[in-house]
C-alpha cells in the first residue's frame, strides 16, 4: 500500500454552512482495485489516502484541522492536528468536521476503525466516530466522550456490523468543544480500518437492553432509543457505542397493533399487545418495547358546557370562553407523577387532556392568583374512566403566602375530594366547589399551585377558574355618597345636601308605568323608579343652568340594561345622555351640560329618565 | 509498566506457525516443539459432567474460603465461597468459577478457588486442563500447582507450576511459571504465549504441562511453548515431590491489578475438564 506519498493540494473555504477541504493525492497504479467498491482500509497513516475530502461542519472553526509535520506518532511524516477554540472565538464555537470519499469504500471486512490520538492536556471529546458523510448518514457510528490526555494512546471503534458498510464514504469525523471554556489542541494519527480477531464478543441494545412497557393508542408514536453496540476490545474492556437504527433490523410481534419503522420509529395502528424487538446482523439485541395499547382514544364527543359566569366575576386559567391568566405549567413533571398532558380541541373547544394521572402539579407561580374575592373554584372534567364509589378525583389548591414564594412558613394549601355521584363517567362534569370549603386554604390572595389527583387516569379538563357567585343585593345597602359641592354653587333636583328646587313633582303623570317611590337606604332618602319605562320630572319653576357646567346624579342598580337621562326645554326640546348600567354599587357621574345640546340651557323645566329595571337615584343637582 | 516479553525462538506465535505446518502439508511437525505422542496413562480426571449448579466433587476437590492472608498474598480483592453461584456445574460438561462484583463478607469481589489437596497429588507425569478464560481487567484467572509439602515447608520452598495464569486486560497473552527458592513472587521463571489475534476467552484452549524429574514442558494446544530444565533453574529444583491443583479466578492483585469501572461483571472460567497422567 502506498502510505507516504499523499500531498495536500490545497484546500478552500465556499460560503455556506460548511468549508469543504480538498485533498488530492498521488496514486500508485498498483494500487488499483479490480473491487466495484475499494476496500482500502487507511484513512490517515502518514497523510491522507486517496480520494478522501474534509468538510467541517457548520458553526465549527473551519481552520480547526491542520496537518502536522512536527507532532506525530513515532516520528512519522505527519499527523492531524486540530485546534479546540476558545469559548465565545468568533470564528466558530467548536472544532468539527468529517472525512468522506466522493466513492464509497467497501469496509465489510473489517470490524474496528482505530486511531492513535494525544492532546495538549487532559480532554474527553465530545464525539468521535464514522459514517458521516454529510449525507443520510446511515451508518454513523460515534463514542461520545472519548478520554486523552498527552500521551499517544491508540483507541478503537468497534464495527456493530460490518456487513451494512459495502458502500462506506464516511471514514472519520469528530466534534469537539472548549473544555471549561478553553481551547486546546489534540492530534489523530494512524487512522485505518482494521480486522482484529482480539474484539469479541460483540453484542446490540435497544431502550439500553431495557425491557419496557408502555401503555399507548391508536395514532402514537413512539421513538426507539438508547441504541447501543457493544464489544469488548483487546484490552479486556468493553467499548459502546451509538449506532444508527439502520444497523439493526426492528420487528413487531404484533403488526396489526403496531408497526416499527427501519429508523426505529413505532405506530401504534390497533388494540392489543405488540412487542418490539431488534436485531443486529444475526444477534438479537437486548432490550424490548412492550405496547399494551388501548386502542382509539376515548374521548368527549361534545365540548364542556360553556361557562354562563360574567367575564368581570371570574378568574380564569384555562376557558376559551375567558381571557386567561398566564399559568407556567400544566405539568410539572414532578417526581413519581406520571401524568402526560395533552392540548387537544373537543368541538373545537380547547381541552387539556391528562393521561396516565396519578396526580398532575398545575404551577402560576411566576404570577399568583388573589382569589380573595372569588367565592368558588369551578372545572369541567370528562372521563373515560369508571367513576364509582369510592373512585375519587381530588383538587388541591396552594397558596405561597405573603413571601410569595414556595416554602417560608406561610404556605397553606387544602385538598377537595369528589366522589360519585358528582363524578360521572363519559359525560362533562362540572364541579363548582365554594372556595370556603378548603377549610385549611386560610389565604388566597397568593395561589400558585393546583394538584389535580385521585382515581382517574384519563381526564379532559376544562373551563378551569375562580368565581364570584354573589348575586348583587336588589337594593343599596348603603346611601349614595354626600354630594362636597358648596351649595353656593349648586341648583338641586333631589337631594339631602340641598335647598331643592320647590314644588317639582317628582312623579307627574305622562302616562308611564313606572312606579316612583321615596325610601330610606341607610337613613337617607332616595329616589326609586320600579319597572321604569319611562318617568318625568317636573321642575317647580324654569331654571336657567347656562352659567353651571354639570349635571350630576347618583344612580344604582342591579338589573338595568338601559338608562338614559334627558333635559328638556320648552318645544319641547330634548336631547338623552346614556348611562352605564347595570352599576356597581353606587354610581356617582358628572354630565356635561354640552351633552344635552340643542336643548335651551336658560330654560330648562322637566328631566326625564327611560330605560328599564330598577332604578335608585339620589342628588340629582345642576352645579 | 509490565512489558510483554518478546518471543524467543520456541515462543515464536503458534498460529502463524500451525498454519504454515497446515499449509506446507508434507513437512513433519517440528521435532522439539511438536513432541511425539507418548504412551500417557491416565490416573486422574474430572470431566464436570454433573448436572447444572452441582458442586465440585468433594472425592476430588476442596473448597478455599475466604480473603486468606493478605488477599492471598496478592492483596486480591474477591472473597472465596464455596457457593455453587461461584463454582458449579453447568449442566453441559463443564466447570465454571464465576467471579462477580457484589458485596460479600466485606470484599467487593466473590469467586472460587478449589484444590485437590490431601485428594489428589501427582509426582511427575502430564497436568491439562481444557478451559475457556474470563477477561477484564483485574481479573485473574489461573490453572496451577504447589507441592503437597507446603503443609511442612512454607512457600516458596514447596514449590508452585503454574501452567496457566492470564491478565484480563491482556486476554490474548497466556504465562507458564515456576515459583521456587530463589525464583519467586516478582522474579519468577516465567514465559508468555500469546495469540497475535485471538484470545483466550472465546474458544476453549488446552493448557498442559509435562513433568519428569529433569525438565518441565508448557503448551498451549499442545504446542510446546517453554521448556525449563533443571540446570535452568537459578536456585534450587523443588519439583521431585507430588503436587496438587488449583483452579480459581482471582479479582485484583499484586499479578493484575485493579479491576475498573468498565470491567464487565460477572466473569466466568469455563472448565471442560482436568485431566492427569503418569
Amino acid at each position: 500500500m502506498n502510505k507516504s506519498t499523499f500531498n495536500i493540494l490545497g484546500w478552500f473555504v465556499p460560503a455556506g454552512i460548511f468549508a469543504l477541504l480538498l485533498f488530492g493525492c498521488e496514486r500508485d497504479i498498483t494500487d488499483l482495485d479490480t473491487a466495484t467498491y475499494p476496500t482500502n482500509p487507511e484513512v490517515f497513516i502518514n497523510g491522507f489516502s486517496g480520494g478522501l475530502n474534509y468538510a467541517a461542519f457548520g458553526g465549527s472553526v473551519p481552520t480547526a484541522f491542520n496537518v502536522d509535520n512536527e507532532v506525530t506518532l513515532n516520528n512519522s511524516a505527519a499527523a492531524m492536528r486540530f485546534e479546540v477554540p476558545d469559548y465565545n472565538d468568533p470564528r466558530g464555537a467548536y472544532a468539527g468536521g468529517t472525512y468522506f470519499t466522493g466513492v464509497g469504500r467497501d469496509l465489510s471486512g473489517y470490524n474496528a476503525l482505530t486511531f492513535w490520538a494525544k492532546a495538549s492536556k487532559d480532554a474527553s471529546l465530545d464525539v468521535v466516530g464514522f459514517g458521516n458523510d454529510l449525507g443520510a448518514n446511515r451508518y454513523t457510528v460515534s463514542i461520545n466522550g472519548l478520554n486523552v490526555n498527552t500521551n499517544w494512546k491508540q483507541y478503537i471503534i468497534p464495527i456493530p456490523d460490518p456487513s451494512k458498510l459495502n458502500t462506506e464514504r464516511g471514514m472519520f469525523f469528530y466534534s469537539e468543544g472548549p473544555e471549561d471554556e478553553k481551547g486546546y489542541t489534540f492530534w489523530i494519527d494512524e487512522v485505518k480500518f482494521e480486522k482484529l480477531g482480539t474484539i469479541t464478543k460483540p453484542t446490540a441494545a435497544i431502550l439500553n437492553g431495557q425491557d419496557n412497557t408502555v401503555t399507548a393508542e391508536i395514532g402514537e408514536n413512539i421513538t426507539l432509543t438508547g441504541l447501543t453496540a457493544t464489544a469488548n476490545l483487546p484490552s479486556g474492556v468493553d467499548q459502546s457505542v451509538n449506532p444508527t437504527p439502520y444497523y439493526y433490523t426492528f420487528t413487531s410481534s404484533n403488526t396489526s397493533v403496531a408497526t416499527v419503522s427501519e429508523t426505529g420509529i413505532v405506530t401504534i395502528v390497533g388494540a392489543g399487545d405488540a412487542i418490539i424487538t431488534a436485531q443486529m446482523g444475526n444477534t438479537a439485541a437486548s432490550g424490548s418495547l412492550t405496547i399494551n395499547s388501548v386502542g382509539a382514544a376515548i374521548q368527549p364527543s361534545a365540548a364542556a358546557p360553556t361557562p354562563t359566569v360574567d367575564a368581570s366575576k371570574v378568574i380564569s386559567m384555562f376557558s376559551n370562553a375567558y381571557t386567561n391568566v398566564p399559568v407556567d405549567t400544566w405539568n410539572t413533571r414532578w417526581l413519581y407523577s406520571t401524568a402526560e398532558e395533552f392540548y387537544v380541541q373537543i368541538a373545537g373547544d380547547d381541552v387539556i387532556r391528562y393521561r396516565n394521572l396519578n396526580f398532575v402539579g398545575i404551577e402560576f407561580t411566576s404570577q399568583t392568583i388573589d382569589a380573595t374575592n372569588m367565592t368558588h373554584f369551578h372545572l369541567d372534567i370528562w372521563t373515560p374512566d369508571p367513576t364509582n364509589a369510592p373512585k375519587n378525583f381530588k383538587v388541591q389548591l396552594v397558596d405561597f403566602g405573603a413571601n410569595n414564594t414556595y416554602g417560608g412558613g406561610d404556605d397553606v394549601s387544602h385538598e377537595i375530594t369528589i366522589t360519585a355521584p358528582v363524578l360521572a363517567t363519559q359525560s362533562w362534569v362540572s364541579i363548582n366547589i365554594p372556595l370556603s370549603n378548603f377549610s385549611g386554604l386560610t389565604s388566597r390572595a397568593h395561589l400558585a399551585q393546583l394538584v389535580l389527583s385521585g382515581d382517574l387516569p384519563n381526564v379532559y379538563l376544562d373551563n378551569v377558574y375562580f368565581y364570584n357567585s354573589a348575586t348583587p343585593p336588589a337594593v343599596p345597602t348603603t346611601a349614595a355618597p354626600t354630594p362636597t359641592d358648596s351649595p353656593a354653587n349648586v341648583i338641586s333636583v333631589f337631594s339631602n345636601a340641598f335647598t331643592n328646587i320647590p314644588a317639582t313633582d317628582l312623579n307627574p303623570n305622562w302616562g308611564q308605568g313606572t312606579v316612583v317611590t321615596q325610601v330610606a337606604i341607610a337613613g337617607n332618602n332616595t329616589l326609586k323608579y320600579a319597572g321604569l319605562n319611562y318617568q318625568g320630572i317636573q321642575l317647580g319653576s324654569n331654571q336657567n343652568i347656562s352659567t353651571k357646567q354639570f349635571l350630576h346624579l347618583d344612580y344604582w342598580t342591579a338589573n338595568s340594561s338601559s338608562l338614559k337621562v334627558y333635559l328638556i326645554s320648552p318645544g319641547p326640546i330634548e336631547t338623552p345622555y346614556t348611562l352605564t348600567v347595570p352599576s356597581t354599587g353606587w354610581a356617582s357621574i358628572d354630565i356635561p351640560l354640552s351633552s344635552f345640546a340643542p336643548v335651551d340651557l336658560s330654560n330648562i323645566i322637566q328631566l326625564k329618565f327611560d330605560g328599564n329595571g330598577d332604578i335608585y337615584l339620589d342628588n340629582i343637582y345642576f352645579k | 509498566m509490565k512489558i510483554t516479553n518478546k518471543p524467543t525462538n520456541i515462543q515464536a506465535y503458534a498460529i502463524t506457525l500451525l498454519l504454515a505446518i497446515t499449509l506446507w502439508g508434507g513437512c513433519k511437525p517440528d521435532d522439539f516443539q511438536k513432541l511425539d505422542k507418548r504412551n500417557w496413562v491416565l490416573t486422574w480426571s474430572d470431566e464436570f459432567n454433573g448436572l447444572a449448579e452441582e458442586l465440585p466433587d468433594t472425592s476430588k476437590w476442596n473448597f478455599n474460603v475466604g480473603t486468606g492472608s493478605g488477599g492471598w498474598g496478592n492483596q486480591e480483592l474477591q472473597y472465596y465461597t464455596d457457593r455453587s453461584k461461584n463454582a458449579s456445574m453447568d449442566g453441559e460438561g463443564n466447570l465454571v468459577i464465576t467471579a462477580y462484583r457484589e458485596s460479600y463478607a466485606g470484599s467487593p469481589f466473590t469467586s472460587a478457588r478449589i484444590n485437590t489437596q490431601g485428594l489428589f497429588e501427582q509426582k511427575y507425569g502430564r497436568f491439562e486442563a481444557r478451559l475457556k478464560t474470563p477477561y477484564g481487567p483485574g481479573l485473574w484467572p489461573a490453572f496451577w500447582m504447589l507441592g503437597s509439602t507446603i503443609t511442612t515447608e512454607p512457600w516458596p520452598q514447596c514449590g508452585e507450576i503454574d501452567i496457566m495464569e492470564l491478565r484480563g486486560q491482556q486476554p490474548n497473552i497466556i504465562n507458564g511459571t515456576l515459583h521456587g527458592p530463589g525464583y519467586s513472587g516478582g522474579n519468577p521463571i516465567s514465559q508468555s504465549y500469546a495469540m497475535p489475534d485471538n484470545r483466550f476467552d472465546t474458544e476453549y484452549h488446552l493448557f498442559a504441562v509435562e513433568w519428569d524429574e529433569e525438565k518441565i514442558d508448557f503448551f498451549v494446544d499442545d504446542y510446546l511453548y517453554q521448556r525449563i530444565e533443571r540446570d535452568d533453574v537459578s536456585g534450587e529444583w523443588v519439583y521431585d515431590n507430588p503436587f496438587f491443583i488449583i483452579l480459581n479466578v482471582a479479582v485484583g492483585g499484586n499479578y493484575v491489578g485493579f479491576p475498573t469501572e468498565q470491567t464487565p461483571f460477572p466473569q466466568k472460567m469455563i472448565i471442560d475438564y482436568v485431566r492427569v497422567y503418569q
